[in-house]
């Protein structure tokens, strides 16, 4: 106690120091005259009286400074003293202080921006209790990549295994909702009933789903999130009369989930699973499943088991073939919503650390020359008795003050920055809502800063206070100790940062050149003036309910194409790109004869190799081909001839009709497509159209058939309108007539083009950050060799005179600056194509259509970057040779 | 005045807090006169001990100091022992005392073997 006490009272005292050495001067003033006066009062004569009494008491000044240690903390004191010593060199040089903290707040900031974004999406952990044991299972296909989960296999896992307390098996859809404020296409999730266990939350008004709710032909239940529940529902605390009509269904609402529960991503409504029964078949993969671990069981456990009882269905399964699951994982939840997010953004964290880097070796640079300017001050301090400990510790004070006011700054900067990259980052990012400048980002800025600080402060003090300190003074002020030594590291610096920029300005550049090759891609399909449209109605099986969905949908594309400005209407399944891709299944090359009577006599015929064949379903009318202008090849495309009761036809990608049917003419053979939608139809092909990119630019187009949406109607499609009108009037338009064919059917529109833009968020977000990072490392670099090169012709003026004086022509002086220079550029460039081409091939899954160690890349950045770094030489250079010799040789 | 003996500053805090404790509210000065006297001038106090002391004991909490006007007036600071000082000062002046003792019985003449 007492301890603490003193603490506290001696930095306390640190606060008061003059009126507490006012208060000792008094006190030691007053003690002498009482002496005196006592010995007076025994007759000594006033001098001997005064001479006594000081010499009792011993030296005044020894006392105060005894007393002074005592009372506040003498290493806080040293601290204070140097860092107001700090702040009166750098407020000196404000120049220099100026453009140290700018570098320092430029690349810090980045780099905390940058790292917010990681760990955000990285690092932070779910916003669920012990996140961490929450885990994503997946079937692994024959392929081996991971799948969604078929209903049997989900309750095999669900039933055999003993790593999960709950697992819970959850669809996403976007459908239909009336009822609420407005009809809306709100996104939905069908989960089975525990799936709120596995996240250890309880709905915060009305129940959870019970057994019974999931049970075949249980009054349909709906959980709601807070804010649909909110916004959509008007808050009611008495959900009893609580009502949303669902595809066509009516559902009670039962309860409401704390609001931030959002999973799966944007979901506002959570619908019991299988309210028509599971689909018994093995190789239908509809779900996705999430599970929590019991206590002490590892991932690598669960695994385990969950691969053994995946082998095992694969060795059991009558259903063997391409889509039976082959094994099964499990993965942290975390992980597996990240897992593609990871590596761009770690590339993005690596390339502003190597901005940082940069941005250090200048603010090291400049320290540096400062160091050498105040070498005489060292000097006398040295002189004066200042041990070397404590000149490291002025050096280390500085550097810690300009990286911290450059920190602070930068975090400033980052508050800004970090509101930008959000802006900036492609839609697909996962987890964004969860990016900010968050405490332990704060942490990080700190320790990076210190950790900069310590760096900067460690090299320059070693550096500067090495050798015979002395010598300066004894050289009369000249100034040129460690002149030499200090030019040298400088250019080690230099060259470092040539290497470093180089191989950020590789990486930027590979990554605009694969940019570049996605966007000359041509995706089989028309951008711009496309309006597309979502239209679902209530999900329906009975074919006459389907037929007349489909009569519906002719209907209402006819009204579409009266309004003025539309040129064509069509209708697809899914748009390519925007929606993530057709689903793909299984069909069968077969002729009308050889077609089954029964569903258990395909069972033969999926063993005949040679008849099967693998291709993305989708659905689509005449216009929509016309609409994306995807070419028709040969054949024809679907027209008034395939009404609903003539035979069913489809026509196929060209990629699919050359994989299959190689030499042969696919148009006039019969296919079996039915387990995509149930029809068991067979189609026959009757035209081939050009291959459309409907993944994604960058992935090969696939194999597709598409079948008529009048023949094989469907209850959610997407029209999509050719326009050459204003967008806004036709979407109004168009909602109206929507409206007026059926008020209770919502539409959602959006123009392809913004889908397409999105789709290539991620490369652009990639190219505009690490090219932006590449700019500034570049301008840091130039200005980096500028100042060296600068730096060292004005402290050689004096030789380059005697150079002159004695017979060296402009172009001796100016070969050896650029000499020099020159040296130092090679090296650093040298070791920057060899590093980059190491780095690059972390970069190869982001690249598309370049290698990582693409020659022209290499080429064009080397020329960039010598470049710049020879006319950041030159004009020192230059200078160098405008020397007078006279002039110089006075100079000093 | 050359044989006299400075104190050591351990001894020197239990001198001060003893003072006071008899004495009352003093200042330095009359602190370091009697201290002096008590030792019958053996001891010599000088301010390069006492205040840093003082100090010492304030900062501990065991006395606390006041400006006030000392006797034939003039300005002087007034110490005081605190409710911590005193108990500090018992068990201190208990640990010393049994120090002492022991020390005593090692140096004294052995009565016996």
């Amino acid at each position: 106690m007492p301890a603490l006490r003193t603490f506290f009272a001696r930095l306390a005292a640190l606060f008061t120091r003059r009126r507490r050495d006012r208060e000792l001067t008094d006190e030691l003033e007053s003690h002498l005259q009482m002496h005196v006066d006592d010995n007076l009062r025994r007759g000594m004569s006033p001098d001997e009286a005064h001479r006594h009494a000081v010499l009792h008491l011993g030296g005044v000044e020894q006392t105060k400074e005894i007393y002074r240690e005592r009372r506040g903390l003498p290493m806080i004191e040293t601290l204070l003293q140097d860092l107001r010593y700090a702040l009166r060199m750098l407020a000196r040089n404000l120049g220099f202080t100026a453009v140290a903290v700018l570098t320092l707040a430029l690349s810090i900031g980045a780099t905390t921006a940058i790292f917010s974004v990681v760990y955000g999406v990285l690092l932070r952990p779910l916003p669920y209790r012990d996140s961490s044991r929450i885990m994503s299972i997946f079937e692994i296909n024959p392929e081996g990549h991971r799948s969604h989960l078929a209903d049997p296999n989900f309750d095999d896992f669900r039933d055999q295994n003993r790593s999960f307390q709950t697992i819970a098996k959850y669809g996403e859809n976007v459908v239909s909702v009336s009822g609420a404020r407005q009809p809306t296409r709100t996104s939905i999730a069908n989960v089975s009933p525990d799936f709120l266990q596995v996240f250890g939350i309880q709905p915060i008004l009305g129940r959870n789903f019970a057994t019974g709710d999931a049970r075949k032909g249980a009054g349909p239940t709906v959980l709601v999130s807070y804010g649909y529940w909110k916004q959509e529902l008007g808050s009611p605390q008495d959900l009893s009369q609580s009502h949303l009509k669902i595809d066509g269904a009516v559902f009670s609402v039962i309860g409401v989930l704390p609001s931030g529960f959002r999973f799966p991503s944007d979901v506002d409504l959570w619908l019991p699973a299988d309210l028509d029964g599971e689909n018994p078949s093995r190789t239908s993969h509809n779900y996705s499943a999430v599970g929590r671990l019991r206590d002490g069981v590892t991932v690598e456990q669960a695994n385990q088991e969950i691969s053994a009882i995946a082998r095992r269905i694969h060795a059991t399964s009558s259903e063997q073939g391409d889509y039976l699951l082959k094994d099964g994982t499990v993965v942290p939840l975390q992980d597996s919503i990240t897992g593609k997010a990871r590596s761009p953004l770690l590339v993005l964290l690596g390339a502003v650390g190597f901005l940082l880097l940069v941005a250090c070796a200048n603010v090291a640079n400049l320290l540096l020359a400062q160091a050498s300017v105040r070498a005489r001050e060292l000097a006398i301090r040295s002189a004066l008795g200042a041990a070397r400990g404590r000149l490291v510790r002025q050096f280390l004070t500085e550097a810690f003050l300009l990286s911290l006011i450059g920190g602070g700054l930068g975090v400033l900067g980052a508050f800004w920055g970090v509101a930008g990259l959000v802006a900036l980052a492609p839609e697909n990012l996962p987890r964004l809502d969860s990016v900010s400048i968050s405490l332990p980002v704060l942490v990080f800025a700190l320790l990076l800063s210190t950790s900069v600080a310590v760096g900067l402060g460690a090299f320059v003090a070693v550096r500067a206070t090495s050798g015979d300190l002395r010598k300066a003074l004894v050289e009369g002020g000249r100034v040129q100790a460690g002149g030499q030594g200090h030019q040298r590291v400088g250019r080690i610096i230099v060259a470092a940062q040539i290497a470093i920029t180089l191989a950020l300005v590789v990486g930027a550049g590979l990554l605009g050149r694969s940019l570049m090759k996605v966007l000359e891609v041509n995706p089989g399909f028309r951008v711009d003036k496309i309006v597309a449209m979502d239209v679902s109605l209530p999900w329906v099986e009975d074919p006459k309910a389907k037929a007349a969905q489909a009569i519906f949908f002719s209907n209402l594309i006819d009204r579409l194409k009266q309004i003025p400005g539309v040129r064509n209407v069509g209708a697809v399944s899914a748009l390519p790109i925007a929606d993530g891709g057709l689903p793909d299944g299984m069909f069968l090359q077969m002729t009308q004869n050889e077609l089954p009577k029964t569903v258990d006599g395909f069972g033969p015929l999926l063993r005949q190799k040679e008849r099967i064949g693998s291709a993305d379903f989708g659905v689509a009318t005449d216009g929509y081909f016309q609409v994306l202008g995807i070419p028709l090849i040969r054949g024809r495309i679907f027209d008034e001839r395939d009404g609903p009761n003539s035979p069913h036809v489809a026509v196929i990608s060209e990629s699919l009709a050359r994989d299959r049917w190689k030499s042969q003419d696919p148009i006039g053979h019969t296919i079996e497509f039915g387990n995509m939608d149930g029809d068991l139809r067979l189609l026959t092909i009757i035209g081939i159209v050009g291959d459309v990119h409907d993944y994604g630019l960058d992935l090969p187009p696939r194999p597709t058939v598409y079948v008529d949406l009048f023949q094989r109607p469907r209850s959610a499609i997407t029209l999509t309108m050719l326009i050459d009108a204003d967008t806004r009037l036709v979407t109004s338009a168009a909602r109206g007539i929507l409206q007026d064919l059926n008020p209770e059917i919502p539409a959602k529109f959006r123009t392809f083009s913004q889908v397409y833009s999105a789709s290539l968020g991620s490369r652009k977000f990639n190219v505009i950050l690490i090219g932006f990072f590449g700019i500034v490392a570049l301008l840091l670099a130039t200005a980096g060799v500028f100042g060296v090169m600068a730096y060292s012709v004005s402290r050689r003026a004096r030789e380059i005179g005697v150079r002159v004086a004695l017979g060296a022509s402009s172009g001796d002086v100016l070969r050896m600056v650029l000499g020099q220079g020159l040296r130092a550029i090679f090296i650093g460039v040298a070791i920057g194509i060899i590093g980059s081409l190491a780095l690059t091939r972390t970069l190869q899954s982001l690249l598309f259509g370049v290698n990582a160690t693409d020659p022209l890349t290499f080429a064009g950045v080397t020329l960039l970057l010598v470049g710049t770094a020879l006319l950041a030489c030159y004009i020192p250079a230059r200078r160098a040779t405008r020397v007078d010799p006279m002039i110089a040789l006075r100079h000093e | 005045m050359t044989d006299k003996k400075d104190v050591w500053q351990g001894t020197l805090a239990l001198m001060v807090l003893k003072t006071l404790q008899s004495m009352g509210p003093l200042h330095g000065y009359g602190i370091a006169r009697r201290i002096e006297q008590t030792s019958g001038d053996l001891l010599s106090v000088n301010y390069g001990t006492l205040y840093p002391a003082l100090l010492k004991l304030e900062q501990e909490g065991y006395i606390s100091s006041e400006w006030g006007v000392s006797d034939n007036n003039r300005k002087a600071k007034y110490y005081k022992l605190t409710r911590a000082g005193r108990k500090q000062l018992e068990s201190e002046a208990r640990e010393w005392e049994q120090t002492t003792e022991i020390l005593a019985r090692f140096l004294s003449p052995e009565e016996e073997s």
